[in-house]
């Protein structure tokens, strides 16, 4: 399987999208690799035969949403099966998950809710991440996610709780820079000190998407909508990642009134560019 | 302060429309109100799961108008939210739930245009299974002896749905696809139907069936015994020529397996 982090340097791919699936079965494009979305493709239909034929050419990145790592009644063990089923069948290169939560009382909330950052909370999630990698035999790479409030008692930061992750479990973490930009706009943080926060060795994997304004009485909420181009400042806050992390395998993610698969080509083509810039140290200058 | 579970109930509740107090006692207010915070990941809730049940529900959607399905949508997802997280999973009881709804009491036809576009969903995303060819299939039948043929219980296709109902809801499906003629009008007096659903070539379809051949079919489909679903059928047709009828089940590659009840157990002679 073609490496993305060993030898061969690490690459941009794309989020693989239901309306795009014909054409690059079709044509076949040079894409690094793919990466999908895990409960898309847990049913019996055609969707994860289909998948399989991408698997053939294109490696697969495994991306679950609905795992709920920081859900305090502990992991739904049936869809953690699902999960290790399709992992096993799939073989991913790289399998992720969010530091979040999304399920209470048997009732699973489709959205990724924010964690109040506690010593409870820390020990919730690394027994939940723990038993989730025992269970599935991989390591698996947590994401920041965007948020839009902050809890009155959640005294450790973010960054801080993800590093304590890792260093407990294991873990590898999955820095979705445009989630960093919309969380720092919206609950106060610092960026580039959070990025520096992070233990790099453990960054495995990098989100890119573009995000939107709302005006919320008369205050600008950004929101993490995956629906435009990846903004300048969150290019901006990439190269300040790279110089952090060294090249990471980038992903650029579009959800939201998709275009056509050349846009999310031509995007990855810039992120490319990047990963494969000459660079050195860590505290490179911020990119104008 | 509240548990980790404490505070995930209260913002469960805060999401789904419910108490809100919990959630917004554990919220800075910085900027803005916890409110309005709390409301943005609720809008978030509410407009995708509404958008799921769009997707799965078009035509229910189109019958109604995008408002009032939103309105439903909202009612149903508060009171039934999905139970996991494989969202194609998601909304099978809403045909139940807008019978029960009162503002859909006008629209008596509407629960079942739901339950057509709920098996046409279903089918779809239906485990895949190897069928025999049915040759392979009618030999393993031909190979058991007569007396056990009133005791066959079949397994079928698993992307297989029967649905019956008083109204012409295939017509009113096919009136509201995409590029239908707006002219067209379907009578509501035009029923009933009996529909067979099921996935072929990675497309889920549907098609009307005789009454009689429905009732072999759909009674098969629930697992009863052979002897069992040719008497229901024929007492739906008298006219129905049975062997006909269970021949086209081969041809059609509708059965895929089958096993044989417990022979009925003796009674005792005195």
């Amino acid at each position: 399987m073609l490496s993305m982090t060993g030898r061969t340097r690490a690459r941009a791919g794309i989020g693989l999208r239901a309306p795009h699936v014909d054409e690059i079965l079709a044509t076949r494009p040079d894409i690094p690799w793919l990466e999908v979305h895990a409960e898309n493709y847990m049913g019996g239909g055609p969707a994860l035969r289909r998948l399989e034929a991408f698997r053939r050419d294109y490696p697969i990145s495994l991306h679950g949403v609905g795992l709920s790592l920081g859900s305090a009644e502990g992991l739904d063990l049936t869809h953690l099966d699902r999960l290790r089923a399709l992992a096993d069948r799939l073989e991913p290169c790289l399998a992720s998950e969010h530091l979040a939560w999304s399920v209470s009382d048997g009732a699973y909330l489709n959205h990724l809710l924010p964690l109040p950052y506690t010593e409870e909370a820390l020990d919730v999630v690394a027994d939940n991440l723990g038993h989730a990698q025992d269970r599935l035999g991989r390591r698996l790479l947590v994401e920041n996610p965007s948020r839009y409030l902050r809890f009155l008692d959640s005294p450790i930061p973010e960054a801080e709780f993800l590093a304590e992750l890792a260093r407990r479990t294991g873990c590898g973490l999955l820095c979705d820079v445009n989630n960093l930009f919309v969380s720092a706009a919206n609950v106060g943080i610092e960026p580039l000190d959070y990025l520096d926060r992070l233990p790099a060795g453990a960054v495995g994997e990098i989100h890119l998407a573009g995000h939107g304004e709302n005006d919320a009485d008369g205050v600008s909420v950004l929101i993490d909508d995956h629906g435009s181009r990846v903004r300048p400042a969150v290019w901006d806050l990439y190269e300040a990642a790279l110089a952090r992390f060294g090249p990471v395998p980038t992903l650029i993610e579009w959800d939201t009134d998709l275009p056509d698969l050349a846009v999310l080509r031509e995007e990855a083509a810039v992120a490319d560019r990047r990963l494969g810039a000459p660079r050195d140290g860590r505290h490179h200058a911020l990119a104008g | 302060m509240p548990s980790l579970a404490e505070l995930q109930r209260g913002l469960r509740a805060a999401l789904l429309g419910g108490d809100a107090a919990a959630a917004v006692a554990a919220v800075a207010p910085d900027r803005l109100p916890p409110m309005a915070r709390l409301a943005i990941y609720r809008h978030h809730v509410q407009t995708s799961l509404t958008a799921v049940l769009e997707d799965t529900y078009p035509v229910v959607c189109r019958l109604v108008d995008a408002r009032f399905f939103a309105y439903a949508a909202d009612t149903y997802i508060r009171s039934e939210p999905p139970a996991e997280p494989r969202l194609f999973a998601y909304g099978a009881g809403f045909a139940d739930f807008l019978a029960g709804f009162p503002p859909c009491r006008a629209l008596p036809y509407l629960p079942d245009v739901a339950r057509l576009e709920w098996a046409l969903h279903a089918a779809y995303h239906a485990p895949a299974v190897d069928a025999p060819a049915a040759p392979a299939l009618a030999a393993a039948l031909a190979a058991l002896g007569g007396d056990d043929t009133p005791r066959l219980v079949f397994t079928v296709d698993p992307s297989v749905r029967y649905l019956a109902s008083p109204y012409p809801v295939d017509r009113i499906w096919h009136a509201n696809q995409p590029g239908a003629d707006p002219e067209v009008s379907v009578g509501l007096d035009t029923g009933p139907v009996h529909l067979e659903v099921r996935r072929a070539r990675d497309e889920a379809v549907f098609r009307g069936v005789p009454a009689g051949e429905w009732t072999l079919r759909a009674r098969l489909a629930e697992g009863r015994t052979l002897e069992g679903a040719s008497a229901e059928a024929l007492a739906a047709d008298a006219g129905l020529d049975l062997g006909a009828a269970l021949g086209a089940l081969f041809t059609e590659g509708l059965l895929v397996d089958f096993t044989l009840t417990p022979a009925r157990e003796e009674t005792h002679p005195c």
